[in-house]
């Protein structure tokens, strides 16, 4: 059985202005100790199902639909005070700006005896002998006399380090990474990038990586789930997905990563911009920009799935 | 520390020298005391020899630096009115003020702090609406009202507190209290709800604007993927990540009740330094409303520095001389 199960996951935010779907009938599952890459530009609706698997989604959004099994077990609908038992415990979360996530006016060893105790009753002596041993974990030295130290005396490596270890305290099965890396220096991601690789094999945790780097999650992922639109457009094994994207929008992506281009030549962007999740085209939202669109793109496209990999588009590339 | 704490010392006795001469400038412009202390039929020997006395037949700069001379050995002069000395006059009333202001404002932290986080935490309830529709009366509707109103109700026709006045009182550390007896809690309650309210107000709309911000932020949200629960994360994130505005305002409201309860204590009899300074100013006594106006000064001072210090205490950034990041 998969770790986690995702079957047509609907979050809709229901403003003022309209019904944002930022995220439209999304499916995946996820094995045990697997790590799967999501990605996508912003506003791709990739956060938004990060946040709905831990059931962290801020009103006025909501999951409007779907199911999230988690070892068989329903997380949409589940009461508050079972998701809260679930969170930190069992599904994790490390958000992009450790300088935001951390408390300023905490020090880091009261800020994870906080987090130690949401799950139970521990004394003083063994929540900070957790948090000590879980900090040397991540790679920080001296970790039981840097307890007493505040955030701000961190670097901004070693404080998403701290949020890191402050996931991992319970041992969970997943980690929602939120694009942990992306606030780091480029020296500090590849180290923090190997370790979270290391981690989750060690300890056979899975995780869900969210990135609108792709240099990132190649280096890292087991699958990929491309979004745009609040819609997987493909998904596959990293290797072959990124070395030869099926949809034109993955395609499109890759052209347009500088590592990708030869010296003096100009960098392929994709035209136009990410559409208004409130006025989105009929059929595929990809259509007005993409360079193959024709007139049946204004009809839903299919989900084509060939050897393991899935594609949504009328006009799919050729596997090479 | 050190360094920042002499300055603060420093800067504290300009601050007082300044508003001593203020003082005196400004009472020395309200009138002359002698037309309201001796009766208008004394005769001029009589007149010559009471001004001279008081020391008021000396240029107005000889008065201040005597003033001064003497306030350097701890004395503020005689009353000209009750011809005791000033400071003894002003420390009788005086802890009878502090019980009150201290009473109000820990009644408006404790009561309006946990009220604001909630009207914050659920802005859109109809609990958090009442809420800020308390904190709105409690600042338009004016304290003699109110007072009169407390008075009215528990007072007259419930007949549950006393109406006015200080009561019995315990001694502790060589000063009267109030708080120290059963009974004298009684008469401390109405002044003191009647002074609080304001605060009340003021402390829910500080810690309201404060945790509708804070919960937005990132370290809620991290908090809540731990497991924490809402409670927890109220206690021991959001009220931390407030305190430095709600700790502002407690000490200068604070120091403002001390120094200006003057109408909540006229209402109650309460006999506190408020009173004191009202009478004066109509007896002109000018020694007293100079030690008081300078002793008011010297109060926000300190209560300023304290306020300082429990910044570094309740954030570590502004530790150590502020190395923050």
């Amino acid at each position: 059985m998969s770790l986690l199960e995702v079957r047509d996951l609907r979050t809709h935010f229901f403003t003022r202005a309209g019904v944002v779907k930022a995220v439209e009938g999304v499916s995946f599952s996820l094995a045990k100790g697997e790590i799967l890459g999501l990605v996508g530009e912003s506003g791709s609706g990739k956060s938004v199902t990060g946040f709905s698997l831990i059931g962290l989604v801020d009103p006025p959004g909501r999951i409007a639909g779907g199911s999230i099994r988690f070892e068989g077990r329903e997380l949409v609908g589940l009461p508050a005070q079972e998701m809260r038992a679930l969170r930190g415990k069992r599904i994790a979360m490390v958000f992009q700006d450790p300088a935001a996530t951390l408390n300023p006016v905490l020090s880091i060893g009261q800020q994870m005896a906080l987090a130690v105790r949401a799950h139970g009753r521990a004394s003083e002596a063994a929540a900070r002998d957790l948090a000590a041993r879980t900090l040397t974990r991540v790679g920080i030295p001296d970790a039981a006399a840097r307890l007493d130290a505040y955030p701000h005396e961190f670097s901004g490596g070693m404080r998403q380090r701290v949020a890191i270890a402050t996931a991992l305290l319970h041992g969970p099965d997943l980690i929602i990474a939120d694009e942990p890396t992306t606030a780091l220096d480029v020296s500090i991601q590849a180290q923090i990038l190997a370790e979270m690789k290391s981690l989750a094999k060690e300890t056979g945790t899975a995780l869900v990586w969210i990135s609108h780097d792709l240099a990132t999650v190649s280096s890292l992922a087991d699958r990929v789930l491309v979004m745009y639109a609040g819609r997987i457009v493909e998904a596959g094994a990293v290797g072959e997905t990124l070395r030869a994207p099926r949809h034109p929008y993955t395609r499109g992506l890759l052209d347009s990563l500088p590592a990708m281009a030869r010296p003096g030549e100009k960098l392929n962007q994709i035209p136009g911009t990410t559409p208004s999740l409130l006025s989105l085209p009929p059929g595929c939202p990809f259509a007005p920009r993409c360079p193959r669109a024709d007139a049946t793109c204004a009809t839903d496209p299919p989900d084509v799935v060939t050897a393991g990999r899935l594609v949504r588009c009328h006009h799919p590339l050729e596997a090479s | 520390m050190l360094g920042f704490i002499i300055q603060r010392l420093l800067q504290a006795g300009l601050v007082m020298l300044a508003m001593s001469a203020l003082v005196f400038l400004g009472v020395y412009a309200i009138g002359n005391p002698i037309d309201v202390l001796i009766s208008p039929d004394a005769t001029q020997d009589i007149r010559a020899a009471a001004i001279r006395s008081f020391g008021l037949d000396l240029p107005l700069w000889q008065q201040y630096l005597a003033f001064l001379g003497r306030l350097l050995s701890g004395d503020f002069g005689r009353s000209f009115v009750f011809g005791t000395p000033v400071i003894d006059l002003v420390l009788a009333r005086l802890p009878a003020t502090l019980e009150l202001a201290l009473a109000s404002v820990l009644i408006g932290a404790f009561i309006g702090i946990p009220l604001g986080i909630y009207a914050g935490y659920k802005p859109e309830s109809p609990a958090a609406r009442g809420i800020m529709a308390v904190s709105v009366l409690g600042f338009s509707v004016p304290t003699f009202w109110v007072g009169l109103i407390l008075i009215l109700f528990f007072a007259v026709h419930l007949d549950w507190l006393p109406a006015g006045n200080r009561g019995p009182t315990a001694e502790f550390l060589g000063v009267q209290w109030s708080f120290l007896t059963r009974e004298g809690l009684t008469f401390l309650i109405l002044p003191a709800l009647n002074l609080s309210l304001f605060k009340l107000a003021m402390m829910i709309r500080l810690a309201r604007a404060g945790t509708r911000e804070v919960m937005l932020t990132d370290t809620v949200k991290f908090a809540r993927a731990a497991g924490l629960s809402e409670l927890t994360i109220l206690r021991r994130h959001v009220l931390r990540l407030i305190s430095i505005p709600l700790v502002t305002v407690f000490g200068l409201e604070f120091g403002s009740t001390l120094a200006f309860a003057v109408v909540t204590e006229t209402i109650f009899s309460w006999p506190g330094v408020g009173k004191l300074i009202i009478d004066s100013i109509t007896s002109l006594d000018r020694p007293v409303m100079v030690a008081y106006l300078v002793l008011v000064a010297f109060l926000f001072v300190t209560i300023n520095l304290v306020v300082d210090l429990s910044y570094a205490l309740l954030d570590p950034r502004l530790r150590r001389g502020g190395r923050a990041s």
